[in-house]
């Protein structure tokens, strides 16, 4: 964790991490015994259900919950669903655990022989939605959406990740078939990639517009990129898909680039486990592995109280259980000691100024904290900039008062969408 | 390690390490030069005076906690600060009840009425002592409360000696005299070297915003040196008004109180200014001997005011396609 330096005349700067090159390849980690699938869909009792459990599945098949839905995952294995199980994330969005056990026996992969590999974007949003990188189709085939521009994030956007750079390092040239074939599917104007300005690894990125990004955060934060690298800054309440811009992990281009080239769905998704100690491991592992494998493939040992956290520690998500799956867009898991865990607290706000300082969007975060604090959503918007917040974290993570400012304006910008949809 | 209990909580997962303790206790840190220098000048009745204060000042933070069922906050020791402010700026003299009541109306009128911490529009140690000011000026006269000490230097609060006597008194006081604390006055408000050593440290540990005391000094200054150089013999030169009086205490540790100052740069900058300009204005023309207390009460009351002056936030007022 990085502290406040003694002297503190100016604001705190905090750098991302360059690709750490002692982790050469990813290990690869065998599929268990047990797989757990995320489908953002919540369990409706009143509604048949077109899976159930004690089903047998096989690899690359399609799994929905009722005939009118559109999530869907693809099973990584063969196997017989186990069971089901709620899930609910952090603002309460429920989803449903598919849990399915591999049997390493069954014959997979009928499933797609049969399909026809089109290099469309209806075919892609129709079996590709789930690929490791998690390209957004469904983002791309929406109609409200005029998508121009690809924004590869080669630069990881949260601090000490590195995931996105090793794979931009190790898989350069399947990135750049991917970027073909998505660029075709999407008739894009242009691909741009993010690179760290420091990095000295060298990498073969042609046909990209490569952006060189600077090492401090929160530089490479999509509302950053746009507003330093593509002269489009964001309105409030707007995200970079409305001014045509899409950003996209370079994993999901690597994975497109070799379903085209294998014909057959992929399921291995590169993962960065930092322990608590800050030493990395590289590991890829199937789609639906619970965390809890990865951590005792490298004798990581959690302790009551400790946090694992998927992401980066500005953005990233504690989460409350190890059984927790690898997903498509999981980049990296960090695992962080009970002693460190900083304490929040529910004080008032001091006045202290220095989120102001350190706010990249010069959001008034002292005024705004005392209106969240009340629930006054659309004054908060109206008259403190509640929309311009482009969600780094800076301001908890220097907070005085130690008051919880990240997550007030998360649940402001929810609450204050909830508000709308009613009116 | 199936049924281990996680912290969930929140991003971000890191914190600066900053907290309110770390502020407070390093505004404590700031002001021991000034209080030692206090203590080992006015003897035993300063030690007195600071620590009743500073004790009856957390103590009432706590019997108001209690009142109003908030959760007790004194390890925060924002009320020690408080309190040590508050003795810092009274005369050694002071009778113990005089302290006590002084603290009392610092820490519940002038923070826990408001809410408590945060909340104060004003300098909860100004509030008090604008209120012994008024209640009973006799006490706060550093002229009577040091007739039985023997100092071998001119034993005349120098801005009382100023507004009775004329520019004639200021031969007696030299810029190198009110700088090392050779005046009569507050306990700690005396010594001028000690209290900037304190100040820029707090600037420098980022604990105070060096806008407003830039500001709030170039006002004094600025404002001093156009009546100067105007009328020099009705009016005392800069440099005195800079070092006499609560005004050093004024510009490193009063004005820059976070709840009650702004926090946008140009509104710091004419917070900061305004204070040192009204300061000046009290001072040469108005019946106050030391304006610092009611201008930085007044500029308190004006920052609501201009700390609306803000920068543009991320893609507001952006014309684009």
């Amino acid at each position: 964790m990085i502290k406040r330096s003694f002297f503190a005349l100016s604001k705190p700067r905090l750098t991302y991490d360059l690709l750490d090159t002692s982790l050469q390849s990813a290990e690869p980690l065998a599929v268990p015994g047990s797989l757990t699938l995320l489908l953002p869909e919540k369990i409706d009792s009143a509604k048949k259900a077109l899976i159930g459990p004690g089903d047998a599945v096989k690899k690359g098949q399609k799994l929905k919950l009722y005939d009118d839905s559109t999530p869907y995952v693809l099973s990584p294995v063969a196997g017989t669903i186990k069971g089901f199980d709620s899930y609910s994330d952090d603002f309460g969005n429920k989803a449903t655990y598919i849990m399915i056990k591999p049997n390493p026996s069954a014959k997979g992969d009928e499933q797609w022989a049969q399909t026809n590999l089109e290099q469309t974007l209806e075919f892609a949003v129709g079996h590709l939605g789930q690929i490791p990188g998690a390209l957004p189709f469904s983002t791309l085939a929406n109609p409200d959406y005029d998508i121009r521009t690809i924004v590869v994030t080669g630069a990881d956007t949260d601090l000490l990740c590195d995931t996105c750079q090793f794979v931009c390092s190790a898989y350069a040239d399947q990135m750049a078939a991917g970027a073909r074939i998505l660029k075709a599917m999407i008739r894009a104007d242009r691909i741009c990639i993010t690179v760290p300005e420091n990095l000295s690894v060298q990498v073969d990125l042609d046909g990209f517009n490569i952006l060189r990004t600077s090492d401090t955060y929160p530089s490479n934060l999509p509302a950053m990129v746009m507003k330093d690298h593509l002269g489009k800054v964001l309105s409030p309440g707007t995200i970079p898909e409305n001014e045509g811009v899409c950003f996209i992990r370079p994993e999901a281009l690597v994975s497109l680039a070799r379903i085209y080239e294998t014909g057959h769905p992929v399921f291995d998704k590169v993962i960065t486990l930092i322990d608590k100690g800050g030493k990395r491991y590289r590991v890829k592992a199937t789609i639906g592995t619970p965390i809890s494998k990865i951590l005792s493939c490298f004798n990581v040992q959690i302790n009551e109280r400790d946090r694992v956290i998927i992401g980066g520690p500005m953005r990233g998500l504690a989460t409350y259980t190890v059984h927790h799956p690898v997903v498509p867009d999981m980049d990296t898991i960090m695992v962080q000691d009970r002693d460190v865990i900083a304490e929040l607290s529910d004080s008032a706000c001091v006045n202290c100024g220095e989120c102001i300082r350190i706010c990249p969007a010069n959001v008034p975060v002292n005024l705004l904290v005392r209106y969240l604090e009340a629930n006054l959503y659309e004054e908060a918007a109206d008259r403190f900039d509640l929309e311009s917040c482009i969600e780094c974290g800076l301001c908890s993570y220097v907070c005085r008062a130690r008051i919880p400012l990240y997550q007030y304006i998360r649940l402001g910008k929810h609450e204050l969408l909830t508000l709308r949809e009613n009116a | 390690m199936t049924n281990t209990k996680l912290i969930v909580s929140h991003a971000p997962f890191w914190h600066s390490g900053d907290s309110l303790f770390q502020q407070n206790l390093n505004f404590l840190i700031a002001l021991v030069p000034a209080a030692l220098f206090g203590i080992f000048k006015f003897g035993a009745p300063a030690l007195g005076v600071l620590t009743l204060a500073t004790s009856s000042a957390m103590l009432w933070e706590v019997i108001m906690a209690i009142i109003s069922k908030q959760k007790i906050a004194i390890a925060d020791m924002e009320s020690a600060v408080i309190g040590l402010l508050f003795g810092m700026m009274v005369p050694a003299t002071m009778p113990w009840w005089v302290v006590i009541t002084g603290t009392f109306v610092a820490v519940v009128l002038g923070k826990y009425v408001f809410g408590g911490i945060g909340g104060n529009p004003f300098h909860p140690t100004l509030v008090g002592i604008a209120i012994l000011m008024m209640s009973w000026p006799a006490f706060l006269d550093f002229d009577t409360a040091y007739v039985s000490y023997q100092f071998d230097f001119t034993a005349l609060a120098p801005l009382a000696a100023l507004k009775s006597q004329g520019t004639s008194v200021l031969s007696s006081f030299s810029t190198y005299d009110l700088l090392m604390g050779n005046e009569v006055g507050g306990i700690g408000s005396t010594f001028g070297l000690g209290i900037i050593i304190g100040g820029i440290y707090l600037i420098l540990r980022g604990y105070t915003r060096w806008e407003i005391v830039v500001a709030f000094i170039a006002g004094i200054l600025i404002t001093a040196t156009l009546f100067y150089v105007l009328h020099p013999d009705t009016y005392a030169p800069p440099l005195f008004h800079l070092f006499s009086g609560y005004t050093l205490l004024g510009a490193f540790f009063l004005a820059v109180e976070n709840s009650s100052s702004p926090v946008h740069r140009i509104p710091m900058l004419v917070y900061g200014f305004l204070g040192g300009f009204m300061i000046i204005l009290v001072r040469n023309i108005g019946i106050y001997p030391d304006g610092t207390i009611l201008s930085i009460l007044l500029i308190n009351l004006i920052n609501p005011l201009i700390d609306v002056i803000k920068p543009k936030a991320l893609g507001k007022g952006v014309s684009h396609a």
